[in-house]
């Protein structure tokens, strides 16, 4: 059985996308996820959403998938040993040297691999299996083929996105660091964990500097109107009973950085969606096409004020350090 | 004492520039197959490439191709199979699954792990470790002190770039192909490329004005670098005394030449850090670093800060 996963962006949101029909709940533990503290919760509300979620014979996942620094190890793993004791059965992990601590210590729980490993072949996806990878999250932009492909390499979870790019492009999220070349802090807490402003892979807000605009020429001579580096995922349904054929096993919504409001309709129309194709052999999609259609504009709406908000950010520092 | 360290994409240029000042060089370019004639994509010149990198008296790394698909995977072997049969000193992954490849043929040379590993931390390095990897590239988000930890606690040789543009970002296609008119015409690795990335690209935002950009990348169509030049000459006494030894130059996307006085300065600086001898004028070599170096040096994220600031004297 398909697992859908959806986000909790706050706590608000991991509550309500529980209750539209999500089997789980991925929620980022603030400092230690690939978003900014506003999209993650702290131990308080992580300790609430598991005992929320357990109460409805529902799972959580956390989401510890900076990369981090080495010192912070130990208290990385102290983090995963809380939070499992607490019942969360899987976490979601970039780094490889935490991959293994948390599978020496705890072999139980689940461990996701994230988006911050790259994966782009069948190989990446039997290395990670091999180190203890219980599901691999495979990046937005492969065709049901290599899917499949990957899904015949070996006995592994395979996680997709509800969202994609085309084929091809930038490789975004995981070998990236363009926003942090241009903006970046980095600062440690009371309890030394380690923080950074302009890094998602270190635990804040990628600043998004691919979506500017950007001149791009030729030994001088401007050759296109301005223009971003990289083009947006956008949510998709109509490859959906192809893609489980092909044997994904988890589906994940993303929006933990969106409004509680646009993610809880999001649920509710995958959820339909995902039952219509289980409950089918052959499932009429086209009944959700219109609903679709209207959360990818809201998603795009949304997305425009956070990106512009998270450039100004990039300029400001970028412009602040410059001038220091 | 040192070994400095930089790299070649094809014969033409290996045999054309002069690498005298450097102890071992990476052959191929990683990001690109279809780069013409890329040590990375082409079995048949592996041989004729290290053949002439030893008869300078200096180490060879093959670059491996940095993000295979699927079907990549098949001819990424082949060159793999070839280049275990000759004497490589070391082969260079980017790509986890390229490194069980090496391992699940037997692969007994020294592996390093490229720039595009994602290596953060000690433990990860200790994971790749066991697989065989017995040099590491941190990613370029760390600090000095952070790849220090890692050498230390991992007990594993760790690059560290010294000069020359630092990547940022791969893509599986042509970023310069796929906005050009001919983009259109044929998708990027159709056997369409014009090697449009022989001319320099540029991706700028700010001043309109000609002047230096506020922001600003190089594009060499499958990897996106800094704008700056990373620039550590005036720090090499600061890296002897952190037991560091092992240093690159970024080559990728320069003109040719370029490598050339880029490493004859750090031989020189690098051989009087690492003999405890005063250190000298900076001036003439930033001078002529700076000249290199279109828009401008910075340090990387060395010293903890933005990858594009620099720290020392006013660039």
């Amino acid at each position: 059985m398909v697992m859908m996963m959806a986000p909790g962006g706050t706590l608000e949101m991991a509550k309500t996308v529980l209750d539209e029909g999500a089997d789980a709940v991925y929620v980022g533990v603030v400092g230690w996820s690939r978003r900014g503290a506003q999209d993650e919760l702290n131990d308080d509300e992580i300790r609430h959403t598991i005992d929320y979620a357990l109460a409805r014979g529902k799972e959580v996942r956390v989401v510890v998938n900076t990369l981090p620094s080495s010192t912070e190890l130990p208290m990385f793993v102290e983090r995963v040993e809380r939070y499992a004791g607490w019942g969360a059965q899987g976490f979601m992990i970039s780094d490889l040297g935490a991959m293994r601590l948390v599978k020496e210590r705890l072999p139980h729980v689940n461990v996701h691999t994230s988006v911050g490993c790259g994966i782009t072949n069948y190989e990446d996806v039997r290395f990670l299996r091999e180190l203890g990878a219980d599901y691999v999250v495979l990046p937005y932009r492969l065709s049901v083929e290599e899917i499949r492909q990957i899904k015949g390499a070996g006995k592994v979870g395979i996680e997709v996105f509800l969202f994609k790019t085309p084929s091809g492009g930038k490789i975004c999220p995981g070998k990236c660091n363009m926003s942090s070349y241009f903006s970046f802090r980095r600062w440690l807490d009371t309890e030394g964990k380690d923080h950074f402003f302009g890094s998602a892979s270190r635990g804040g807000d990628c600043l998004r500097v691919c979506q500017t605009e950007w001149n791009f020429n030729v030994d001088d001579i401007d050759y296109r109107m301005p223009m971003t580096i990289k083009t947006n995922p956008a949510l998709w349904l109509e490859e959906l009973p192809d893609y489980l054929a092909a044997g994904v096993d988890c589906l994940k919504v993303p929006g933990r950085d969106r409004s509680t409001v646009l993610v809880r309709d999001i649920v509710r129309v995958y959820r339909r969606a995902v039952d219509t194709i289980l409950e089918s052999d052959r499932p009429d999609l086209s009944v959700f096409a219109s609903e679709l259609e209207i959360l990818r504009g809201r998603w795009m709406t949304e997305r425009a004020k956070r990106d512009n908000r998270l450039l100004r950010q990039a300029i400001d520092e970028s412009r602040r350090v410059a001038a220091a | 004492m040192f070994e400095l360290s930089t790299d070649v994409g094809n014969l033409k240029e290996l045999r054309e520039g002069d690498f005298s000042a450097y102890d071992a060089i990476y052959l191929g370019d990683f990001s690109c197959p279809e780069y013409p004639n890329n040590f990375s994509s082409h079995a048949e010149l592996l041989e004729a490439g290290l053949q002439h990198v030893h008869a300078n008296g200096q180490k060879a790394y093959l670059r491996l191709y940095a993000v295979p698909g699927n079907d990549d995977l098949d001819w990424v072997g082949d060159v793999i199979d070839t280049a275990l049969q000759l004497p490589f000193d070391a082969l260079e992954v980017h790509n986890l699954g390229v490194l069980r490849m090496l391992r699940e043929r037997g692969c007994t040379a020294p592996i390093h792990l490229g720039v595009f590993g994602n290596l953060y931390t000690h433990e990860t390095a200790k994971v790749l470790k066991d697989h065989g990897v017995t040099r590491v590239y941190p990613n370029p988000e760390l600090s000095l002190d952070e790849v220090r930890y890692i050498a230390e606690h991992a007990d594993i040789e760790v690059l560290v770039p010294v000069h020359g543009k630092i990547p940022l970002v791969i893509s599986e296609t042509c970023f310069i192909l796929e906005h050009s008119e001919e983009g259109a015409e044929g998708g990027c690795g159709e056997g369409s490329c014009s090697y449009q990335c022989t001319q320099e690209h540029w991706l700028k935002r700010g001043r309109d004005d000609g002047s230096r950009a506020d922001w600003s990348l190089k594009d060499t169509g499958r990897m996106t670098l800094s704008g700056k030049d990373l620039c550590m000459v005036e720090h090499g006494e600061r890296l002897a005394g952190m037991g560091l030894k092992h240093f690159y130059v970024h080559n990728k996307g320069e003109a040719p030449g370029y490598a050339a006085a880029v490493g004859h300065i750090y031989r020189d600086a690098l051989a009087r850090a690492f003999a405890g001898e005063a250190a000298g004028d900076f001036a003439p070599a930033l001078d002529t670093l700076a000249g290199l170096a279109r828009e401008g040096l910075c340090n990387g994220y060395y010293f903890e800060g933005a990858g594009q600031r620099y720290i020392g004297r006013d660039r």
